[in-house]
C-alpha cells in the first residue's frame, strides 16, 4: 500500500462531512458503496435514468445553471417589466458601470458648483479646480474629460480659478473668476466655440449648457447664445436684452426671468413654451425640464407649462408644507426646495430620479443640482448626497435602452419561442413517426418522402424566406407566433425518424400483439401502448431540439428575419452589432447577449447529452 | 441499379414540379403589382390616359391578366428555357444576377468543406478509438461549446480579436479596393480577405460533424466483429480503418452528403457578417428589397440541390452498404 492510498483511506474513515460536501452529494448524487452481502434495490427504469443522470456531474451542472437562467428570465420580467416604446437619445451607447454620480474624492466637502449632463457631471471646487466624472465619452473621438487644448502650446488650457460650471448635452462649460468662459466637448454645432464678443465682456453672471447650445448671461442682463440655431428657438435680438436676471434652458427653447420678476420667452416662434401662464405675479425662480418650463412666484406657487405630458407628470406639483422658493429641473422631473429646507420632487420616475431617499430628507440640504436623471444635494456640512440614475449594469444600446432589462425580457422571449417551437415539432414528429412506423406501407412511404424533402431543404434560408414572405404584413406580435410555427414546421423530421424506428422495433413485440388480439383500437395501441415505450427517445430529442430552436431563432433574429424590434430576444439584440464600430467601441452591446445565449444553449445541450447517456441502456452496463 | 436511379430521378422531377406549384402560389399571394412598379417612373412624364395605356401594355407583356394556371405553364416554359425572371433591383435577368454570387459562395464553401473534412474525420475517429480518455473528454467539451455557440457570435469574437485588436485580417470584404497586381497577388489578397470567414466557418462546422462521426465510430467499435478482428490478430490500424470505419460510414453518409451540398448555402451568415458577395448575401438583400424573382430562383436552386443530395445519399448507401445494393 503506497502512502497515497493510506492517505485516501484515512480520508474515507472520516465520517464527519462538511455541509458543502453533503449539499454536493445530495445535488449531484453519490454512489453508495454496497457490501457483497447486500443486494441492490430493484429500481424502476425511470429511477435508474434519473439516478444515472444525477450522477453525471457535467450534465447536472448544466441542468442547474440552465434552471437558474430559466427561472431568472421567467420571473424577473414580472418584477422588471419592459417598456417597448422606450427610447432615450441622451442615454445611448453608455458603457456598463454605476459611476455616473461618483464624485471624485478631491471635490467632496468643497463643492462650489455642479453642472449635470446626460451621463457625466462637471464640478468646481471651492478652490477653483474643475472635476469631471461619470460616463464622459461622447463618441470614439470626443471625451468631455479632455480639457480644452490651447492651440499655441498644445497643452490643456489653464482655466484659472473656476467659479461656475455647466454641462450641455455633449459639451461642458466653465467660468473663472476673471470672467473668462471655457467650453469643450462636442463642437459640431459650434456649441463649444466661444464667440469673440465674449472676449470683451468680463462681467459674466452665469453660464448655461443646453442641447447643442451654450448660453452666457452677462452681468448687465444680456444673453449671448452660441451653438445649434436650427433646433433651438432663440432670437438674438429679443426685446429683453439688458433686463435678464436668470435663464432656463429646455432641449429646444429658452425662457428668461427679468429683474422685475417677469417670465419672458427668448425665441421668435409661437409655441408651447411661449404660451407663458398669465397672472403669475412676481416670479422668483424659473427652471426647465427637457420639454417643459416651470416658474415659482412669491407665494410659492409653481406653474408648469410647455409640452407637459401626463405619463411623465411634470405638471403634478405636490402639496408642500411651506412655501417653495426654488425649483430645479431635470430631464423630465423637477425638484423644489421650500423655505424650511425640505425637498420635494415630482415628474417622471423611471430611474428613481424623483424619489428622494430618506437620508436626503433627514439631512439639511442647502443646495440641489439636478439635470437629466441625476440629482446632487449639498448638505450644510458640505456632504454630497446623490440620487437618481447611477448607471447601467450592462450598459445601454443605440436607443438608450437598458441592456440588462432587455436581456431579461429577451431571454423570456427566446426561451418561449424555443419551447413552443419544440412543442410543435415534437407533436408533429411523434404523430408522423408513430403513424408511419405502425401502419407502414403506402402511408409510410408518402410520409417518409415528405419528411425527406423537408429535411434536405436548407433550414436557415427557408425559414428566412418563409418568415419574410408570410410575415411581410404582420404585426410584430403575429410575427413572433409565425417564427415559432416556422421553426416547428421545419424541424420535426429528425424526431419523426427516431420515433418511427423505435415504433418499428417494438411493433412486433408480444405486448402489442396482445393488445391487438384484445381488440384495442389501433389509435390507442399506437399512442397508449407503444409511445410510452419510446418516450425516453422523445425526451432526449426534444431537449436537444430546444437548443437548436433557440439557436435558429437567434440566427434568424440576428439577420433581421425573426423577432423584430422593439421586442427583444437574445438574437435580435445583436442585430446592430455586425459592424466594426460597434464591435470595437460598444462591446457591451454584443458581449452580454452572446454570453447568456451561449451559456444557455451549452447548458441545454449538456442536459440533452446527459439524458441521452442516461437513457441509453448500454451506458448502464457494468 | 440503373432502373432504380431512373426511378429516383422521375420521383425527383415529380417532387420538383409540386414544389414549383407551391412556390408559384405562395409568391402569387404576395401583394404587389410588378407592372405598376415598372411603369411607376413614367407617371410624371405621361398624361393619365397614356400612362394607363402603358400600364395595360406592361400587364399584357407580363401576362398578368391571364388565368393562374396558364401563367404557371408559361412560367414553367420559361424555367425550361432557363428564364428565371427579371430582377427589379439589378434590372437584368435573374440568371445573370445569380451567377457571380453563386461562384463566390462555392469558392468559399469548397475551402471550408475540405478543411472541415480533413479535420473532423481524423478527430472523430481518434476520439472514438480513445473513448473516455482525457483527449476525448476535452474534445467533447469543446465540441459541445462549438455546437452551442452560433456562428455569428464566433464571427463577432474573431473580428474583435483578429481584425480590431490585432489587425491581422481585414474586417470585411472580398478584396482590397482598387487592387493592382499579378493574378497570383490577387489570389493571395483574396485568401487574406477570406482567412477570417473561413476560420469561423470551419470552427462552426467542426463540432457537429466531429460528434456525429465519434458516435458512429464508437458504435461500430463496440460490435462483436471488431472483437473478432482483434482476436484474429489484425493490426489495430486495419481494425480501425478497414473494419470499423467502413461500418461507421453508413450512418455518416447522409450527413456527409448534406454537408457537401451545403457548399451552395452554408455560408449565409458568414457572408452577411463579413460582407462577402455571395448567394446568401444576395438572398438576404433580395428579401430586404422584395426582389422576389431573385428569391424564388435561389429557392428553386436550393430545392434542386436538396433533391440531388437525396438522390446522391440514396445511391451512396448502395455503394457503402452491400446489403442495400438495390436492384428494385
Amino acid at each position: 500500500m503506497s502512502m497515497k492510498q493510506v492517505d485516501e483511506n484515512k480520508q474515507n474513515d472520516k465520517k464527519k462531512k462538511s455541509f458543502l460536501s453533503l449539499l454536493f452529494a445530495n445535488l449531484f448524487g453519490s454512489k453508495k458503496e454496497l457490501s457483497i452481502f447486500e443486494e441492490e434495490q430493484v429500481q424502476s427504469p425511470w429511477r435508474t435514468v434519473i439516478n444515472t443522470f444525477k450522477s453525471n456531474k457535467v450534465a447536472m451542472t448544466g441542468f442547474i445553471v440552465f434552471l437558474l437562467i430559466f427561472s431568472i428570465v421567467m420571473i424577473a420580467p414580472l418584477v422588471h417589466p419592459i417598456d417597448l416604446s422606450f427610447s432615450e437619445t441622451s442615454q445611448k451607447d453608455i458603457a456598463p458601470g454605476f459611476d455616473m454620480m461618483a464624485l471624485p474624492d478631491a471635490i467632496l466637502g468643497k463643492v462650489q458648483d455642479i453642472g449635470v449632463g446626460p451621463t457625466f457631471s462637471i464640478g468646481a471646487s471651492t478652490d477653483g479646480k474643475v472635476y469631471i466624472w461619470g460616463k464622459t465619452r461622447i463618441s470614439s473621438t470626443i471625451d468631455v474629460k479632455n480639457y480644452p487644448i490651447d492651440p499655441a502650446t498644445k497643452r490643456p488650457v489653464d482655466m484659472g480659478n473656476v467659479v461656475k460650471v455647466a454641462a450641455g448635452f455633449d459639451h461642458a462649460l466653465a467660468l473663472n473668476d476673471e470672467g473668462e468662459v471655457f467650453a469643450w466637448g462636442n463642437n459640431r454645432q459650434k456649441q463649444a466655440s466661444i464667440p469673440t464678443e465674449l472676449k470683451f465682456t468680463k462681467d459674466i453672471k452665469d453660464i448655461y449648457g443646453g442641447y447643442q447650445s451654450s448660453i452666457v448671461l452677462t452681468g448687465d442682463g444680456r444673453s449671448i447664445y452660441f451653438g445649434n440655431t436650427m433646433n433651438n428657438d432663440y432670437d438674438e435680438f429679443h426685446p429683453y436684452q439688458g433686463q435678464l436676471d436668470k435663464i432656463a434652458v429646455a432641449s429646444d427653447g429658452l425662457i428668461g426671468l427679468t429683474r422685475d420678476g417677469e417670465v419672458v420667452y427668448l425665441g421668435s416662434q409661437i409655441n408651447a413654451y411661449s404660451r407663458i401662464p398669465e397672472n403669475m405675479g412676481k416670479v422668483v425662480d424659473i427652471s426647465a425640464s427637457a420639454v417643459t418650463m416651470a416658474a415659482v412666484n412669491e407665494d410659492g406657487k409653481v406653474f408648469v407649462w410647455g409640452n407637459v405630458t401626463k405619463s411623465k407628470g411634470e405638471g403634478n406639483v405636490p402639496e408642500t408644507d411651506s412655501k417653495i422658493i426654488k425649483i430645479i429641473g431635470g430631464r423630465y422631473h423637477y425638484n423644489a426646495i421650500t423655505e424650511n429646507g425640505d425637498i420635494y420632487s415630482w415628474g417622471s420616475n423611471n430611474y428613481k430620479q424623483s424619489t428622494i431617499p430618506q437620508k436626503v430628507k433627514e439631512a439639511d440640504i442647502v443646495k440641489v443640482y439636478s439635470g437629466y436623471y441625476q440629482n446632487y444635494g449639498i448638505a450644510s456640512d458640505g456632504k454630497v448626497y446623490t440620487w437618481g440614475l447611477k448607471g447601467y449594469l450592462f450598459g445601454t444600446d443605440d436607443l438608450g435602452r437598458d441592456i440588462f432589462t432587455r436581456l431579461l425580457n429577451g431571454g423570456r422571449m427566446s426561451m418561449t419561442i424555443g419551447a413552443v417551437a419544440v412543442v410543435i415539432s415534437t407533436t408533429i414528429g411523434i404523430i408522423v413517426g408513430a403513424v408511419s412506423g405502425y401502419f407502414g406501407g403506402k402511408i409510410d412511404n408518402v410520409l417518409q418522402r415528405i419528411s425527406e424533402v423537408i429535411s434536405s431543404l436548407p433550414f436557415l434560408p427557408f425559414a428566412m424566406i418563409l418568415s419574410s414572405l408570410i410575415g411581410n404584413s404582420m404585426t410584430s406580435t403575429q410575427r413572433i407566433v409565425l417564427i415559432m410555427v416556422i421553426l416547428g414546421l421545419l424541424s420535426w423530421t429528425g424526431l419523426q425518424r427516431l420515433v418511427r424506428a423505435q415504433v418499428l422495433s417494438v411493433r412486433e413485440q408480444e405486448y402489442v400483439i396482445a393488445a391487438k388480439s384484445l381488440g384495442i383500437k389501433e389509435k390507442n395501441i399506437v399512442f397508449r401502448h407503444i409511445l410510452p415505450n419510446v418516450i425516453s427517445v422523445i425526451l432526449v430529442s426534444a431537449t436537444l431540439s430546444f437548443a437548436t430552436s433557440m439557436l435558429t431563432e437567434a440566427s434568424l433574429s440576428f439577420l433581421g428575419f425573426g423577432v423584430q424590434a422593439p421586442h427583444p430576444t437574445w438574437g435580435n439584440m445583436l442585430y446592430g452589432a455586425n459592424n466594426s464600430i460597434v464591435i470595437q467601441n460598444y462591446w457591451w452591446r454584443w458581449v452580454y447577449a452572446s454570453i447568456v445565449l451561449g451559456i444557455s444553449v451549452i447548458c441545454i445541450n449538456l442536459v440533452g447529452d446527459g439524458l441521452r447517456d442516461a437513457v441509453d441502456p448500454r451506458s448502464q452496463e457494468r | 441499379m440503373i432502373k432504380y436511379t431512373f426511378k429516383r430521378i422521375l420521383y425527383m422531377l415529380f417532387v420538383f414540379s409540386i414544389m414549383t406549384v407551391i412556390l408559384f402560389t405562395l409568391y402569387g399571394m404576395i401583394p404587389g403589382d410588378p407592372a405598376r412598379a415598372e411603369v411607376e417612373g413614367l407617371r410624371q412624364t405621361l398624361k393619365p390616359d397614356e400612362y394607363e395605356h402603358a400600364y395595360q401594355l406592361a400587364r399584357q407583356r407580363m401576362g398578368l391578366d391571364l388565368p393562374k394556371h396558364i401563367r404557371y405553364i408559361n412560367y414553367v416554359k420559361g424555367l425550361v428555357k432557363g428564364e428565371l425572371g427579371q430582377s427589379i433591383v439589378y434590372k437584368m435577368p435573374v440568371s445573370k444576377v445569380i451567377i457571380t454570387p453563386l461562384k463566390t459562395t462555392i469558392f468559399i464553401n469548397i475551402f471550408a468543406v475540405v478543411i472541415g473534412l480533413a479535420l473532423t474525420i481524423p478527430l472523430g475517429i481518434r476520439t472514438a478509438v480513445r473513448k473516455n480518455s482525457n483527449f476525448d473528454k476535452a474534445v467533447q467539451v469543446l465540441t459541445i461549446i462549438g455546437h452551442s455557440i452560433p456562428v455569428f457570435i464566433f464571427s463577432l469574437l474573431f473580428i474583435y480579436a483578429f481584425s480590431v485588436k490585432l489587425g491581422w485580417f481585414p474586417v470585411s470584404g472580398m478584396k482590397t479596393a482598387n487592387f493592382k497586381g499579378t493574378d497570383w497577388e490577387a489570389f493571395l489578397d483574396k485568401v487574406w480577405h477570406l482567412a477570417l470567414p473561413l476560420m469561423v466557418m470551419t470552427i462552426g462546422s467542426l463540432a457537429g460533424l466531429t460528434r456525429y462521426i465519434r458516435a458512429a465510430m464508437a458504435d461500430a467499435l463496440s460490435m462483436d466483429y471488431i472483437k473478432t478482428a482483434r482476436a484474429k490478430g489484425l493490426k489495430e490500424k486495419v481494425v480501425i480503418y478497414s473494419h470499423a470505419w467502413r461500418n461507421a460510414l453508413l450512418p455518416i453518409v447522409t450527413l456527409l452528403i448534406g454537408w457537401l451540398m451545403s457548399i451552395f448555402y452554408g455560408s449565409l451568415i458568414i457572408e452577411r457578417m463579413f460582407n462577402l458577395n455571395g448567394l446568401g448575401k444576395l438572398l438576404i438583400e433580395s428579401l430586404y428589397n422584395q426582389d422576389y424573382d431573385v428569391v424564388m430562383a435561389i429557392q428553386l436552386l436550393y430545392i434542386v440541390i436538396a433533391l440531388l443530395g437525396n438522390l446522391l445519399s440514396d445511391l451512396s448507401y448502395g455503394i457503402v452498404d452491400p446489403r442495400v445494393r438495390v436492384n428494385k
